[in-house]
């Protein structure tokens, strides 16, 4: 990419022409980044226009039922993929340890599909000056830690035993900022935060409810 | 379910990573999903996995999309046709894709919405481009090739293939455009 902007990669990133890690670099720089993010879509526009101009199918009757039972967290996955776990396994068994406070990685199928995310989590931790800080319930129990840049720009979050998705807010001014949903995988639930700033209180929340809050420190 | 939401509310819960919206998405454009991936892999099984696979990823993958990136419709899309042509190349059957694409018509039983009209379009407006942009397209789009390896096979240097690609599809997509548009679902 160009000065670490997408340029001339976005029409290539549309029609499909970058190897899967060049697409994976794309990705995660456009997720903070909204000027190449806009670049990308008005490539994926004229992409769409072409495929939607070649003439459609009628999508299988079963295919909606089945994506909605994966949502539900529900994978019907096919069994010739199973071979495609090995690598996954490694990816999480190496994020689990280098993350403080993590118990256990319960490794299962529908983590192939976050390898990605995964992997660039792994990188930051591993490539760089990171810090921790444990999430602390309102009895000072620590029931989850984020792992972080020194400099703010990217954060892990990780949520053991979690039997359900975790929202993770930002506070601050007397705010709460959405940032995403720590997804569970197994009974750990994670969520990679790419950022361009620093952020010295998030919170964990379990629907509206404050469930526990990490303090940040920076230099 | 909020099936009446406007595409643009349902691309703000989309973002938001509301479930709803997942399921919703893959209502509304089941059909243009399905077509980009059977495009590309010419097998309904493949298919259909791949269109499951690819939601399900970004179902697992906050932030993948923001409001920012525009058109939900075009992302999902995008999304769809790269994950086809990545499991196109592990299988190392892409000389099957650039046999079936490159067919006009494309002939299929399954081709239930085909429109001669708009598809004989696309080819005018292929055909319309200089030789060298159009060259890069094809292979970029029906031969499921990466850059480097148009730029190896058209012996150009990367650069030039890169913008070759880069004017070529923003010229398609206004031919595509100018006189009448197709309507925003599937």
């Amino acid at each position: 990419m160009n000065d670490g902007h997408v340029g001339d990669y976005a029409a290539l990133y549309a029609l499909g022409t970058l190897s899967d890690a060049e697409r994976a670099r794309v990705d995660a720089h456009a997720r903070h980044c909204d000027a190449c993010a806009r670049l990308i879509g008005a490539a994926e526009s004229d992409v769409a226009a072409i495929v939607a101009a070649e003439g459609l199918l009628e999508a299988p009757q079963d295919l909606q039922a089945r994506i909605e039972r994966s949502l539900r967290g529900v994978t019907a996955l096919a069994p010739r993929r199973e071979r495609a776990l090995w690598p996954l396994a490694m990816a999480a068994a190496l994020l689990v340890g280098f993350l403080p406070s993590m118990v256990f990685w319960q490794q299962e199928r529908a983590m192939r599909e976050t390898v990605a995310l995964q992997n660039a989590a792994i990188g930051r931790v591993t490539s760089g000056a990171h810090r921790t800080a444990a999430f602390r319930s309102s009895d000072a129990r620590e029931v989850a830690s984020v792992a972080y840049g020194a400099d703010g720009s990217w954060y892990v979050v990780v949520v053991p035993n979690a039997s359900k998705p975790m929202h993770v807010v930002w506070m601050h001014d007397g705010e709460r900022t959405m940032l995403g949903m720590a997804m569970p995988h197994g009974d750990v639930a994670t969520l990679y935060l790419p950022k361009s700033h620093r952020m010295d209180t998030l919170a964990l929340m379990d629907g509206s409810r404050v469930v526990a809050q990490a303090q940040l420190t920076y230099d | 379910m909020p099936a009446h939401e406007s595409d643009e509310a349902l691309a703000v819960a989309f973002a938001a990573h509301d479930r709803w919206a997942f399921g919703e998405a893959y209502r509304r454009y089941a059909s243009l999903l399905y077509s980009a991936a059977y495009a590309v892999l010419a097998d309904a099984d493949e298919a259909r996995d791949c269109v499951h696979d690819a939601i399900a990823r970004l179902w697992r993958s906050p932030h993948a999309y923001s409001a920012a990136r525009g058109n939900l419709r075009s992302f999902l899309v995008v999304c769809v046709r790269n994950d086809a042509i990545s499991r196109l190349r592990r299988s190392g059957r892409r000389a099957r894709l650039q046999e079936r694409l490159a067919a006009l018509p494309a002939e299929s039983e399954e081709l239930v919405i085909a429109d001669p009209i708009e598809r004989d379009r696309v080819r005018r407006a292929l055909g319309a481009l200089p030789d060298d942009q159009r060259a890069a397209i094809v292979l970029a789009y029906y031969g499921g090739k990466t850059h480097v390896e148009i730029a190896d096979e058209l012996k150009e240097p990367l650069g030039t293939v890169k913008s070759r690609i880069k004017l070529g599809l923003q010229k398609l997509a206004s031919a595509l455009a100018a006189p009448s548009e197709r309507g925003g679902r599937s």
